[in-house]
Formats: C-alpha cells, structure tokens, sequence
C-alpha cells in the first residue's frame, strides 16, 4: 500500500513538473479580446499538451498597476501587453527579455519594418508589437456638403475655413479638440509635427517650446477661441469626441483606425471619409504600437516564445486586427484582400510612410503629463502659448537631464 | 399625521430628488437600445424598453458568478467582522482596564491609511502567505479594515445599555456568560444589525484590494467586474453597464429595506420597563 | 485569587482577535510604505538606496503639493460640514413617524447602495455636455439656455464633485445619527415633558448633547473617509485640466501608478496619514469636555 502511494506521488509530482505554466497578461482592448486570446490558448494547448496557459483579462486604465504590483509583489507575468512607452522603463529595470536569441531571420520578415521598430531599444528587440495604429482625419461628407465644402482640407487653414463654414452654415461642431484625459498631448503633436516641430530635438532635449512649437499651440488657441471647436475642449476625451462625430454633430477629428469599425457597427448610416492629416510644413500623423513582451524573470521562455511564436501566425493576428479594427503589422496580413482593397483602411495606410511614434524614453508618462498640463493652461486662456510651453519644456529638460 | 407626513414630504423633496436623479439616469440607459444611448438632443425615454441589455449584460459580464462571489466574500467578512469586533466592542464596553485609551486610538488610525495606499505592501503580504488570488485572502483583508469600524460603533451603543439589566441577572443567580447571552445580546441586536449594514455596504462596493488581491475572472467580485466593462476599452457598452450597476445595487436595497426598521427609536427602550 | 487574575486577562482576550487581524493585514504593508519613503524606489517597488528624508524635502517642494494640500482640505470640510447640516434635519425627520417613513429612509440611504466608482462613472455620463441629461433637464425646465459644460473647468467641475461628496456621505451619517436618536431613552423625554418641556428647548438641552458623541464620530470618521476619497474626483476629472482639481490622493496616485515613484508616494501617504492623525487627535481634545458633561 505505501509502495503504491509513493508510485502515486511520483507519477503525480512527475506529471505536475512535466507541465510547463505560463501566465499571460492580455490588456482588454474590447469585448472581443478576452474571447480571442482564449482561443488562441485553447488551441496552443492542444498542440502542446504539455504547457498550460493561463490568460488573465486587465482593463487598459488598471494594466499599469497591475503590473507594478505583481512585479513589486515578486509575481511578474511570463507574458503582456504593455503600452509601448512604458518599454523604456522595463528595459531600463531589466525586466524585458530580448528575443533577438527566439527570432529566426523568416519570423523576423513577416513583419513590417516601420511597426517593429519601436521595441527595438540598444539594438534588441524586447517585444513585438501586438497592435499598432496610425492616426488619420476623419471628416463628415453631409456636414461638408451642407456647409459648401468640396474636398477635406489640405492645410491647417483650408481646415480653419471649412471649420468656419461648418459652425455658420449647419448647428454641428468645427472641429473636434481633445483636451482632456489620455493622449491630450497627442492631440497636439499632430499640430506640432505638421507645423515642423518636434517633441525632441535631435540633441535630445524638449522641442516643445520651439517656435513651431508655440505656433501650433497659438492656432489651437484661436480655433478654441474662435468658436471652432465643440465647446469646453478640457472636459473631451478621445471617446467623448467619436460620439460627437458619431451623432452627425461633429465636422471633423483625428482618431484611428478602429473607429472605421466603431462607425460602421453604430453609425452605418453616416456619410463620411477619411484623410490625410492636414499640411503645414510637412505630412505627419502619428503611429502607435502595443508590445507583447516577456519578463526577463521568467522561468519559463522557451514555452513563452513557443506561445508568441503560435499567436503571431498570420490567422491569429489578421482574426485580431480586424477585430480590434487595429492596423496590420505582418506584411502577409496587409496583403489580405481585407485590408489591401478596403478603401478606407487603404487611405490609412498608405500614411505610414509619414507615422512618427512617440519617443521612447523613461519617464514619458510625467513628460506627457507635463505637456497636457501647459496644453491645458494654454485651451483655457490661463496662460499664454509661449509661457506655458517654456516652462514645460524647462521642466521636462530637467527630467531628460537626469 | 396627515398634515406631518405632507411637511416631512416636502422638506425631504429636494434632496430625495438630487438623490434620484443618478438612478433615473442609470435607468433610463439601461433600458436604451444601443444605438439611442448617445443621441441629441440627450431623452429620458427610450423608443422602446430594451430589457434585452440586462439579459446581455449578465453574460457578457459574467455576472451571474460576480453576483455571487460577491455575495460569499461579503457574508463571510461580514460575520467574521462582526464575530471579532463584538468581542472587542464588549470589552472596551465593560470593562476597565489599561491600554483602553491606546486601543481607541489604534483602531482609529488603523481608519485613516486608506487601502489604496497599502495596495503594493498587502499585495506583498499575500504573496508572502501565499495566498493571492484566493477568496481567503480577500475575506482576511476585508475583515481587518472593517474591524476598526464596526468596534468603535458597537461600543458607543454597548456603552449606551444601561448595564442594570445585567447586574439584576447576575443578582438573580446567572453567570456572566448567560447574562451575556439572555440579556446583553437580545439588547445588542439592533446595534449589531445596524453595524453589519455598513460593513456589508463597504465590502460590497469594495474595489481597489479587490482588483489587487484577486486575479481570475472566476475570482472577480461584482465592483470589478463592472469596471472591467467600462475602463480603458474602446468601445463602451454603457447601457449593459448601468444595467449591471442596477443589478449589483439590488441586493444592497433589500437590505436597506429589511433593516431600516432597527432604526427606530425605542427599539432599546422596551428593556428598561 | 485565580478568579481575579483570570478576571484581569477577559478583556484583553476578547480584543486579540482584533488586534491580531488587523496586524495581520495592515503591519506589513505599513512597515513596507515606512521603508519606501527611506529609500529610492524604481518602478516596480523595488528598493534602490538609503536616501532618508530626501523624499519628503522633494515632495514639499514640489510646486504641486501645497495646491492640493490646500483643495484637500477645502474638499474635506467642505463635503463634512455640508454633511453634517444636511443629516441631522434629515435624521431628526426620519425619526419622527410619518406616512411613508420606510420609503423616505430606503430613498436617503440609496447613494450608499451603489460603489464610488459607479456613482462618480454615473454622474459624469450626466453631466456630459452635450448628451448629458442634467443638461437636458435643465434646459427643458428652462433654466439654462445652451448646455454647459460642467467638467471642463475647476470652478464648475470641483463645486460639483464636493456636491456629489456630500450626496454620498449623507447615508451614512444618517444611520449614525438615526442610531443615536434611538439610543436615547424614552424616559427623558417624558420627563422632560413632565417638567414642560416641548419643541425647541427640548431639542437643544436634552436631544443635542446626548446626541454628541454620535456626532463627533459621525464627523471625525467622515474626516477620513473624504480626505482619503479617490473615485470622485479620479472619475470626473482626473485631477484636471492641469491639476486645477488635484487632491493629495488623486495626485498620489499619479505619483505613483503613472509616473512610477513610489518613494515620493509612500512619503505623501505618511504625510497625509499624519495630517489625518492631528485632525483627529485635535478634535479628540475639542470634544473630550463636551462628552464629560453628557
């Protein structure tokens, strides 16, 4: 009876180490996401019984303390997704694992170049994008037609104008402004990269005082200012804005790619294009990734790279993309029907020869919270344009200096 | 009477009407269909009563299984609140004895660090104990907020028994244990019903140690599972989440509803005739 | 002689429980937040060098601290008092037997039934400038012309959130004081009566200062909760636009869980845990004559 027993016990602890665990860290993008990467699991487990997976769901806005509290708990993930600004801090800790070592040269070429690039930190690459988007203008063809408008603006103040037209002519809004909430600052670079500016200058220091810099500000000022805008820009999120947009009650906004989806499964009845940002100096918009990344303190990355490497396959990523109405970042699923011959998400793009990602440097979420606050003092007339910016950017020098 | 319950009405109105005004808002969009919950200008009624969105919204949320994790951790916190902080309650109540003052002021203070602040350090703890992501831990947690509360509220009302009653057992020939039992508690029992609600009522609607200590959607507690529907995503089913918010209120109002008869006045008085 | 030590060791034994538990859950993470704001801490909790108090002559020098040290206790007092005023009418009316009294009270404690979060998520749905419903209301019952749009600014947006605070305090402080009222023998009163007492003079000598140990506790446990009060003012406004409606727990936890210093945190949560410990410890020494007397 004891032999037995001890049998029992080996062959049980036996099977218990033969199977590997990993932990996967999802950010909820949508009421699809969870179900999705279940799936995923599901099947990866099947093809490799020996790995268990465990996936756990985290709303975007709780991801960030989540994570800090399981990795100061000593309970990182193997896996997650993390906003890719966050990157330069998890290197900078050491907590990212590169997987230059995983990737063959065949895995590695799938992806387009422009999306890749943004986890690669010293030359390694620490994670691959699991989403990326790139922002374009969205505008409403009825409004436009009401308002005596032909074709979407090409410049800022081609936009100015059609703004103008649009409050006198219809009891719509001009042009949609975020000045609130995550990504107020974003708002602002599509201004500041196509007036010339840069949010860092190449000596590495802030760019957001430049005379570019203030210009841009200036003309949001006045567009705010002028009546141009929906009213109250600093209570505006980026949501608050697409409802806006959604209603019919709003001209004009710059989102991603997923509204293409939004508006089809709320408003398909809205007459409305798409674009390229407006042009001042030089076409810009901006590109955003999500990194799908592995914990350095991981004990078991063989079995994570395993389960990267089943995720990223082109039906996994094109069932995702589409889902989220995200860009793709494999070239073989950009080369899908789908997305090759879909005329809007073709016009978006075709601007990804123009994206410019956000910089990636540590303490980027107090920079950007530095920023929106003088965009802020700036859209509320509490201070004027070159001020607020002076004063950030000697704020922000000080940060980069340390 | 009549005219009395008229002023009482009226003087009431306002605020019961401010108070209101938030339910009829989540009402109002749960009961919207999906495409009317944005529209302009912005309606009280739907085109139709989407009852539908609560049907969505339990699955969606998975809320049938929130509800009761919710129900178990809050039960449970509850009598182990309740079983500790009578105890405690009785003896600053009863007794005299050194370090009374110093107790007082520890439960107090153990009030004023709010969880969020001790998210990451409880979050290390349990990791310590192993014991993440379990109900335990939770319930554990819960409790030893509470505890401060629930004490300081059962000694003001302990203190506020007249201990005659008691003493006339113990006259009488009962021992401690069955002056407790006979005559302390019965009296007690409003008080302790009327602590129970706030605890209840803090676990319930509990968030942030929830979010920390509990990880599977299994283990989700209604607080978080509600607000993984609304933060961060792209697209916002507002009119499943009121629906749920509604939902997740109903237990507390029957509650409310069972126990506010405690509230009365004289409740405590029928013992000194 | 057995009997009288056992006798001296009761209540002890009765509060370990409570002790025991709440060291259990709260010591170490107390202990942890003390050795955080000693050290330099990264990101992710993870202990760096001895620094001393640096963190705490940092964190009073930050421009941003003293403002929201300022609305903090501008946000505290305000929803307090306003508290306060409100319920004890309400709970005085609540006690006295009316026509539909069960209802009334079910109505007054409904803000307590729903979570912070969804409270604060609810108003700020309505008060959306251009679909929310108090908007709408409002207009349709004439009393504004075009919307406004409540959350854009600190005059209009912290107002509100106080305006919200206090909705959601009143439950509470009601029970207390609806369990203080009850806890008022009957006796008094009647003899009170007896000696021609009625109304007024009724309320203010006997009612009002049997009724003040509920009270203090009803004000200094409010005192915590609103100071440590995270959701409202997170939800409406984030702190904003450009920290104009920043309290010290919003803005900790931005310190903490987006800019990732968590020494500068764990030092902003010991000052304001020693801040609430004065409030408390001077108004402890304000009511101990009151209570005395009674």
């Amino acid at each position: 009876m004891k032999r037995l027993l001890v049998v029992l016990f080996l062959l049980v602890w036996g099977l218990a180490a033969a199977q590997t665990s990993l932990r996967v860290v999802i950010a909820e993008y949508s009421g699809l996401t969870g179900p999705f990467f279940q799936d995923v699991a599901a099947d990866f487990q099947r093809a490799h019984p020996d790995i268990e997976v465990r996936i756990e769901v985290v709303p975007w806005d709780l991801l960030f303390m989540r994570l800090t509290t399981d990795i100061a708990g000593g309970r990182a993930p193997d896996i997650s997704i993390i906003g890719t600004r966050w990157l330069a801090e998890f290197v900078a800790e050491g907590l990212a694992e590169p997987l230059d070592a995983f990737m063959t040269d065949a895995f590695r070429g799938q992806f387009i170049e422009a999306f890749l690039t943004p986890s690669i930190l010293d030359g390694k690459t620490y994670g691959l994008p699991v989403a990326a988007s790139v922002r374009a203008f969205y505008y409403n063809k009825d409004l436009f037609e009401a308002a005596g408008i032909t074709e979407p603006p090409v410049s800022w103040d081609e936009l100015r104008e059609a703004a103008r037209r649009i409050v006198e002519e219809t009891d719509a809004f001009g042009f949609g402004l975020q000045g609130g909430e995550i990504e107020a600052d974003v708002y602002w670079y599509y201004a500041l990269w196509t007036f010339g500016g840069d949010i860092l200058t190449d000596d590495g220091q802030s760019g957001i005082n430049s005379p570019e810099a203030v210009a841009a500000a200036e003309f949001y000022r006045q567009l705010i200012r002028d009546g141009l805008t929906q009213p109250g820009p600093t209570a505006y999120g980026r949501e608050d804005l697409q409802e806006l947009f959604k209603a019919g009650r709003l001209g004009m906004m710059i989102t991603g790619p997923w509204f293409i989806g939004h508006l089809a499964a709320e408003a398909p009845d809205l007459n409305y294009g798409v674009a390229a940002l407006p042009f001042k100096e030089r076409p810009a918009t901006m590109g955003v990734t999500d990194t799908i990344m592995m914990f350095s303190t991981s004990r078991a990355k063989e079995a994570a790279w395993q389960f990267l490497e089943f995720a990223f396959q082109p039906e996994y990523r094109f069932r995702f993309t589409q889902g989220e109405g995200m860009l793709p970042v494999l070239k073989a699923v950009a080369e899908d029907l789908y997305f090759a011959e879909h005329p809007r998400l073709g016009t978006i793009v075709d601007l990804l020869p123009h994206a410019r990602f956000a910089p990636i440097v540590p303490e980027w979420e107090r920079i950007a919270d530095i920023t929106v606050r003088a965009l802020q003092l700036v859209y509320l007339e509490q201070a004027p344009p070159e001020q607020a910016l002076n004063e950030a950017a000697e704020q922000i020098n000080r940060i980069l200096g340390r | 009477m009549l005219k009395r319950s008229f002023i009482y009405w009226l003087l009431l109105a306002p605020l019961a009407l401010v108070i209101l005004f938030p339910f009829a808002v989540m009402l109002s969009t749960a009961l919207k269909p999906r495409a009317e919950v944005f529209s302009f200008p912005p309606r009280w009624l739907p085109s139709r009563f989407a009852w539908e969105n609560f049907t969505a919204m339990w699955d969606a949320l998975n809320i049938g299984n929130a509800l009761l994790t919710s129900l178990i951790v809050t039960a449970l916190a509850s009598l182990l609140v309740l079983a500790v902080s009578v105890f405690a309650a009785y003896a600053m109540a009863r007794y005299a004895f050194w370090g009374k003052g110093v107790f007082q002021q520890y439960l107090l203070v153990t009030q004023m660090l709010s969880p969020f602040v001790l998210v990451v350090g409880i979050f290390r703890a349990m990791v310590q104990f192993n014991l993440l992501d379990t109900l335990l831990a939770i319930i554990l947690v819960y409790a030893a907020f509470n505890i401060a509360f629930a004490t300081w509220m059962l000694y003001r009302y302990f203190e506020a028994l007249p201990t005659e009653l008691e003493e006339a057992a113990l006259v009488d020939g009962a021992n401690r244990l069955q002056s407790i039992r006979y005559i302390f508690l019965p009296l007690a029992l409003p008080a302790i019903a009327v602590t129970s609600l706030f605890t209840f009522i803090w676990v319930w609607n509990e968030f942030v140690l929830a979010l920390t200590l509990l990880r599977s959607v299994e283990n989700y507690t209604l607080p978080i599972a509600i607000f993984s529907a609304v933060g961060g995503r792209y697209v916002v089913e507002w009119q499943q989440v009121m629906a749920a918010t509604l939902t997740a209120t109903l237990p507390a109002v029957l509650l409310f509803l069972y126990l506010q008869r405690h509230l009365q006045r004289g409740l405590l008085l029928g013992s000194s005739r | 002689m057995r009997l009288f030590k056992l006798n001296r060791l009761i209540p002890y034994l009765l509060l370990a429980p409570s002790l025991a538990l709440t060291l259990f859950a709260l010591g170490y993470p107390v202990y942890d937040l003390v050795r955080m704001s000693l050290h330099e801490v990264n990101r992710f909790g993870m202990l760096q060098q001895f620094v001393g108090l640096q963190n705490f002559s940092d964190l009073l020098r930050d421009p941003l601290f003293a403002p929201s040290l300022y609305r903090t206790l501008v946000w505290t007092f305000g929803i307090v008092v306003g508290t306060v005023l409100l319920s004890l009418p309400v709970a005085l009316i609540l006690n006295e037997p009316f026509i539909g009294r069960g209802i009334a009270r079910t109505i007054i404690l409904l803000p307590w039934a729903v979570s912070l979060a969804m409270t604060a998520i609810v108003w700020r749905w309505a008060l959306s400038g251009q679909h929310g419903l108090l908007n709408a209301t409002l207009m349709d019952l004439g009393l504004i012309n075009a919307p406004i749009v409540w959350l854009a600014t600190a005059q209009t947006s912290f107002p509100i959130a106080i305006g919200i605070g206090i909705l959601v305090s009143i439950p509470f402080t009601v029970t207390v004081f609806l369990g203080g009222l009850s806890s008022v023998p009957g006796e008094i009163y009647d003899a009170a009566r007896v000696d021609g007492a009625t109304g007024l003079p009724l309320f203010r000598y006997i009612t009002l200062p049997l009724l003040k140990p509920f009270f203090n506790l009803a004000v200094i446990l409010n005192v915590i909760y609103v100071f440590n009060s995270f959701p409202i003012i997170w939800v409406l406004t984030e702190g904003g636009p450009a920290n104009t409606t920043d309290i010290l727990v919003t803005y900790l936890y931005k310190l903490a869980f987006r800019f990732g210093d968590l020494d500068v945190a764990a030092t902003l949560s010991l000052i304001m845990f020693a801040i609430l410990l004065a409030i408390s410890v001077l108004f402890a020494l304000l009511t101990r004559r009151g209570e005395s007397r009674a």
